[in-house]
């Protein structure tokens, strides 16, 4: 045997071991059904992501989930029974989303809750400066306490500071 | 970072750089403990000699660096990311020092704005970088999964832009301060968070490398900063009040409240998320998982109204803005909008959130594109100069503002290559050479597999011939590589990218019953535009980091000609002053 031949056998077997050691996500990506079901659940190895995506080198689970889940679909049973089996063998945590009822129902809350919280602060901080706003011009525009200063002083003072507001302003 | 920030204002503002030095120099103790006594990154190739004490050992040839780090973009991606981590130290420490030292003004804030961008700069293009790196490497054909230690770098982005963006109501203003100073603290905090998630394993997480038992330190330190913060903020308040409040809901000012609040509820979201199977794991004793669906789901409606305020802020006018003005300014890019939206659908683009992220792109881009050509023109009437050198003077005259139009353009197509996830395709197939496979107006001929050795991994490589139109367009290469130093196989994806689409294909290994090798292809719509959009921002934030050329011309005098009759003395003089500065404005 030559060199270059020793050399491609053993290339090959080192292919073939990784092949074999290399898990495939065939079938459940043959069809949208598959695709679909596979895209709500998620690959149990603890590597977080969807069960159909996952690239976890040598991922011990994705493959026989893939499998069960087209056997499954095989039996053409509906989608929600396909998904309770798979909650039943491997528990809520196969699900990719959290269930919309009981206490895991608030993780979809926490959103729509902080922005409504959130716009409700802002709406009445708004209301609480105008309001301040309007009494402050109230009296300001009372009669000039003793030991005002002149008009000409206040006029200068304050052009002074609108000049410097709009220099701000259209600065950007 | 730490050093030049230091180094860059030594001799400068006795009274606060003492503070600044001593809260960057608390964190960098911090660190420094850690790596030198707890998590010690030489440890783990000590041995224990004689006595006890720990020497290095000699290895002659170690496992090697994890395969899938074995890319060029990993060599940058940490770093950046880093540095964009590390960055946010610096406003940090600056707004913990103004409040502690209660440093008059708004200067802090003048001078960390460059290294608060700087510091974002990184942080966008490590995300990025790192988003690519997902693609090119992980082979599932997406580029950003929702990983808890994904959602940790982008927490503290969340938080960062809202507070460039809010920053400038203080500057302008002098609204918001404590706000601000909040929003410093939190990315600060996020930062520190991010870390715990992705050293802790606390959660789940893809980036499993990165576990150790140091989490209780993070804990610790984010529990001593949080207090620090809140001590300092309870003694000094007062010295955060603000100068102005809202004038209008129609004003600049509303427009970056709302973008900061959107900003906050798309940090939350994401925090929650990431958090929620603790949380239930702790309350119920049942894991859950929080999977990508969720966070699309959520998000993507946050992102859509927050591209809409990315078009709208730059219509409105500080202090008020008149429903005139309003309907002038909105008319032309509502309509490019909509007829970008029109078109979308009438090519069969029909999903809703497309065609909504469509119709909001036309609006934003006629929107950045009528500022430039507004102000361009103005400036070419009045100095000669062509339209195109006119946009260029423009810019550099006030580049932070004009920089900042150029980020939001590349954010755009960055929502846009987003928004083509929508008609993602594939196909998976056992083939053999000589076999076809078809996908969208592709079609791949396997032609035959060949190795490729190599000094550190052997490698399976396809040859696939792709035709497109019965015409041969292009050869892939997508590549299985096996590392025997470590027993673990990786991928090289084939990707043909276009403006248009992404060809990308897979080489998953081989078919456990027929051994015949399986090659996936997907086709992903409009993939580039995310990369093109990151270059964007990169260069947009550059461009906003340089100084401003000219001046912008500011009157001296005020005309007491505009002045309204029957308003009182003052006022008519401050409406002039205003009415002269927006005529020469426009």
């Amino acid at each position: 045997m030559t060199n270059r031949r020793r050399f491609a056998f053993a290339f090959s077997a080192i292919v073939a071991l990784a092949s074999a050691l290399v898990p495939l996500r065939v079938d459940a990506q043959k069809t949208d059904r598959g695709k679909q079901l596979g895209a709500k659940l998620m690959c149990m190895c603890g590597c977080n992501q969807i069960l159909t995506q996952c690239n976890h080198i040598d991922c011990p689970r994705s493959g026989p989930e893939i499998k069960e889940l087209d056997q499954i679909v095989a039996r053409n049973e509906p989608d929600n029974l396909v998904l309770q089996d798979f909650v039943q063998k491997y528990g809520q945590a196969v699900l990719s989303e959290p269930p919309s009822t009981g206490f895991n129902s608030i993780a979809w809350y926490i959103p729509g809750v902080a922005f409504a919280l959130g716009l409700s602060i802002v709406v009445v901080l708004i209301r609480l400066w105008r309001q301040r706003d309007v009494a402050r011009l109230a009296t300001a525009a009372g009669p000039p306490a003793p030991g005002t200063p002149p008009v000409s002083a206040l006029r200068n003072s304050q052009l002074e500071r609108a000049r410097r507001q709009a220099d701000r302003e259209t600065d950007d | 970072m730490f050093f030049s920030a230091l180094f860059a204002y030594r001799g400068k503002h006795p009274e606060l750089m003492p503070y600044v030095g001593v809260v960057v120099a608390g964190v960098q103790l911090f660190f420094l403990t850690l790596n030198n006594f707890v998590a010690s990154p030489f440890k783990v190739v000590a041995a224990a000699g004689p006595g006890g004490v720990l020497h290095l050992a000699t290895l002659a040839d170690g496992r090697g660096l994890n395969p899938l780090l074995q890319y060029p973009e990993m060599v940058i991606h940490p770093p950046v990311l880093y540095s964009g981590y590390t960055g946010f130290t610096i406003p940090f420490a600056f707004a913990l020092a103004a409040l502690l030292g209660r440093y008059p003004g708004e200067k802090w804030i003048h001078l960390t704005r460059r290294w608060t961008m700087i510091a974002w700069c990184f942080q966008s293009a490590g995300i990025l970088l790192g988003a690519h790196w997902a693609y090119a490497v992980l082979g599932w054909g997406g580029y950003w999964g929702w990983d808890p230690v994904e959602n940790a770098s982008l927490m503290p982005w969340l938080t960062g832009t809202a507070f460039l963006h809010s920053v400038m109501m203080q500057e302008k203003r002098g609204m918001m301060r404590v706000w601000n100073v909040w929003l410093v603290f939190t990315t600060f905090l996020l930062v520190i968070f991010g870390t715990f998630l992705t050293r802790s394993g606390v959660v789940s997480s893809v980036h499993a490398f990165a576990q150790s038992s140091i989490g209780r330190w993070f804990v610790g330190f984010l529990i001593i900063a949080i207090a620090v913060c809140l001590a300092a903020f309870f003694k000094n308040r007062d010295y955060l009040h603000s100068d102005n409040h809202l004038d209008s809901m129609l004003s600049r000012e509303s427009s970056f409240l709302f973008n900061n609040l959107i900003l906050l509820v798309a940090c939350i979201a994401v925090l929650s998320g990431t958090l929620f199977p603790v949380l239930s794991e702790a309350i119920q004793g049942t894991k859950i998982s929080v999977g990508p669906p969720f966070f699309n789901r959520v998000n993507i409606p946050i992102a859509m109204f927050l591209l809409f305020l990315t078009g709208v802020g730059p219509l409105l006018a500080w202090r008020k803005t008149s429903l005139e003005s309003l309907r002038r300014n909105f008319g032309w890019p509502a309509l490019g909008g909509l007829i970008v939206a029109v078109v979308a659908v009438a090519l069969g683009l029909r999903e809703f959130y497309v065609a909504l992220c469509l119709l909001l792109s036309g609006f934003v881009v006629m929107t950045i594109g009528s500022e430039f050509f507004r102000g361009a023109r103005v400036i070419a009437a009045r100095t000669g100069a062509n339209l195109i050198s006119s946009v260029g003077q423009l810019t550099m005259r006030n580049t932070r503002r004009y920089g900042g139009y150029v980020i939001h353009f590349g954010m755009v197509l960055i929502f846009i290559g987003i928004s083509g996830t929508a008609f993602n395709q594939d196909k998976q197939m056992e083939m053999s050479p000589g076999s076809v496979m078809s996908l969208g107006p592709y079609t791949l001929h396997l032609q035959n597999f060949d190795s490729d050795p190599q000094p550190n991994y052997s490698a399976e490589r396809a040859t696939i011939d792709v035709d497109r139109g019965g015409r041969s367009v292009m050869m892939l290469y997508p590549t299985r590589r096996f590392y025997p130093s470590n027993q673990e196989s990786g991928t090289m994806v084939a990707i043909s990218s276009t403006l248009r689409e992404d060809l990308y294909v897979v080489y998953a290994g081989r078919s456990p019953d027929t051994n015949l090798p399986v090659i996936h292809a997907y086709l992903n719509p409009l993939v580039k535009w995310i990369w093109f959009g990151g270059v964007i921002v990169v260069m947009g934030t550059i461009l906003a980091l340089l100084p401003n050329r000219q001046a912008v011309l500011v009157i001296s005098a005020v005309s007491e000609s505009a002045a309204i009759p029957g308003t009182p003395q003052p006022a008519r003089a401050i409406i002039s002053a205003r009415s002269q500065i927006q005529r020469d404005n426009d």
